[in-house]
């Protein structure tokens, strides 16, 4: 009982330091892994040995390499090209630079991390606005809230799904035929809403407008033969992914494979390439990791997952609901992946106890995606369109993303309990 | 030393001043760097050109790689800055200061122009007052001079 009680309370306390931002969150994974391994070997529970077990390989290969494909990509200009074809599409129309612009950085999300996409196509998002005289404040959120939604549709587009996917085996064509068809109704519901949240700032028409038309996207592509090698080896990825069950190959490997083929046709300076990589994310999950697994060897989860099974009377639709709405809630105020790791280990006890935890992975995924959007710190995309905006004369308020967030999080969120019920059937297997 | 080197009309500004009215002292004067003095005539911080104009260049053109796909920056050449901003009092964007004492030595004082990225070194005397400036050109100019003592070398 001591062991549940001392356990909780490290990962509590590690929870509410990520939360509070009082202390960085990789720095609070390593003290609490460490913490956890030190209670369970004074307390005889848990081990070095299964704390290195507890770390999810899989997942973070995948990440890693997907991360060094990214890490290749973004010297070549390739996402400022985006985003300035983008530009020159628009002809300086708002809305149509609204859609353009939330397409782009969707459609990298799907496949590249988030954070990364957003950081490469606001800078440019903030310069287009500028050029036309507008306030960049609307087309940032809207980027952060469609990249957020739209990573929910793939196993890489964000990190809670690659976190369900290797823990409940799920395959890259499972979120294509499971989660894609509901976030493609989402994202244009939570599109169309933007459009109508931001009517007056779209409203407005730029005085300079013939300007964008003068961007040459061309000439911001500085390297465009590494450009197109990176491309063909992603694509090639992206096709494995798909066939992925066929072959038997695992995201990670097929990641780390293409990542190694890039680095040998690229040949770039491998320093550089390895200091682009996010580490302090990779160490975050693989503490994370570490101390989930101390917490679940303790017996915490599976006296959770005991209160749990008996609250499962309640009709199996109802309780993915209640999921889907209780991890999004969650993930509006806390980092999406501590609340994916943390429930975990609950669905895989459900499992063990006999339940068809098959819809509540989906219905988990769908609430960590798109619980982030409600406030300005519910993901990591937010925090860093706002930190960015912070460099223009009209910095994103806390205020002004509650009330243009929050209403685009409980409308997606809505859309997708209603689909959630419809497709119950299919997601039962 | 840098005594004999330094202009010794330095324009600066009062720490009560706003930053209008230090633009405007910059303007006239064709100057790059506008120390900021307290009442005692002590430097307390410097505005330079660069830090006025980031007013109307945002700062978020430092996050994008590179420029050259823009040809043309549309309403920026036009964006002034908001009339509260220029009110704001100058200490609100002044940087801290690096200056020397009139009788340092001249490469003492080039070598931390380099190292600190400076084009003018505000001088101050023994009592700590801003008594001069020097740029890069007077400081430099003034170490060749003294090259004319190097006699020529034997054939």
């Amino acid at each position: 009982m001591i062991a549940q009680i001392l356990a909780s309370l490290i990962f509590l306390a590690s929870l509410w330091l990520i939360f509070s931002e009082k202390l960085n969150r990789t720095i609070t994974g390593f003290l609490g892994a460490a913490l956890m391994v030190g209670l369970g070997k004074l307390l005889g529970f848990y081990n070095e040995t299964q704390a290195v077990a507890a770390v999810d390989f899989n997942t973070l290969g995948l990440l890693l390499g997907m991360m060094i494909l990214v890490a290749l990509l973004e010297p070549t200009g390739f996402f400022q090209f985006l985003a300035a074809w983008a530009g020159r599409l628009s002809s300086g129309k708002p809305v149509r630079l609204l859609v353009l612009l939330g397409t782009v950085t969707t459609v990298l999300s799907m496949f590249l991390d988030n954070v990364t996409t957003v950081v490469l196509i606001a800078p440019v998002t903030i310069l287009i606005c500028e050029i036309l005289g507008i306030n960049p404040a609307p087309f940032l959120i809207a980027e952060a809230l469609l990249s957020n939604t739209g990573g929910a549709a793939t196993l890489v587009g964000d990190p809670p799904n690659i976190l369900i996917a290797s823990a409940a085996g799920f395959s890259f064509n499972d979120f294509l035929t499971h989660a894609l068809p509901v976030v493609l109704v989402t994202w244009f519901l939570a599109l169309w809403l933007l459009r109508y949240l931001f009517r007056r700032e779209l409203a407005v028409r730029p005085p300079n407008a013939d300007a964008v038309l003068k961007l040459n996207p061309g000439e911001s592509l500085d390297d465009p033969k590494t450009a197109r090698r990176v491309l063909i080896v992603l694509s090639g990825a992206i096709l494995l992914f798909f066939l992925e069950e066929w072959l038997e190959l695992s995201p990670a490997f097929i990641a780390l494979g293409a990542a190694s083929i890039a680095l040998v046709w690229v040949r770039p300076d491998i320093n550089d390439v390895l200091r682009r990589i996010e580490w302090s994310v990779l160490v975050f999950f693989g503490a994370l990791f570490m101390m989930v697994g101390g917490l679940e060897a303790s017996g915490v989860m599976g006296g959770l997952v005991d209160l749990l099974e008996r609250l499962y009377t309640i009709p199996p639709v109802l309780f993915g609901l209640v999921l889907l709405w209780f991890s999004a809630g969650l993930s509006a105020f806390v980092d999406n992946v501590p609340i994916t790791i943390a429930l975990i280990p609950v669905l895989q006890g459900l499992e063990i106890h006999g339940v068809n935890v098959q819809p509540l992975w989906w219905a988990l995924a769908f609430g960590a995606g798109f619980g982030g959007n409600a406030t300005i710190i519910g993901s990591t995309a937010n925090i860093v369109v706002a930190s960015i905006s912070e460099r223009t004369h009209t910095p994103i308020t806390s205020k002004l993303w509650n009330k243009r967030g929050l209403p685009v999080m409980l409308a997606t969120c809505l859309v997708a309990s209603v689909l959630y019920i419809l497709a119950y059937p299919l997601y039962i297997r | 030393m840098i005594r004999d080197c330094m202009k010794r009309k330095v324009f600066s500004i009062s720490t009560e001043a706003t930053i209008r009215q230090a633009a405007a002292l910059v303007a006239e004067r064709h100057i790059g760097l506008l120390p900021v003095v307290d009442r005692q005539g002590k430097p307390v911080g410097v505005i330079r050109l660069a830090d006025l104009l980031s007013l109307e260049l945002p700062d978020f053109f430092n996050l994008l790689p590179d420029l050259d796909f823009v040809h043309d920056f549309g309403a920026v050449e036009t964006t002034r800055p908001a009339p509260k901003e220029l009110d704001r009092p100058v200490t609100a964007l002044m940087q801290p200061v690096t200056f020397m004492e009139e009788t340092c030595g001249l490469l003492r004082a080039y070598a931390l122009m380099l190292k600190h990225n400076l084009h003018d070194l505000p001088v101050v005397s023994v009592e700590g007052a801003l008594v001069g400036i020097a740029s890069r050109v007077d400081i430099g100019v003034a170490i060749l001079s003294s090259w004319k003592t190097v006699e020529p070398s034997k054939p």
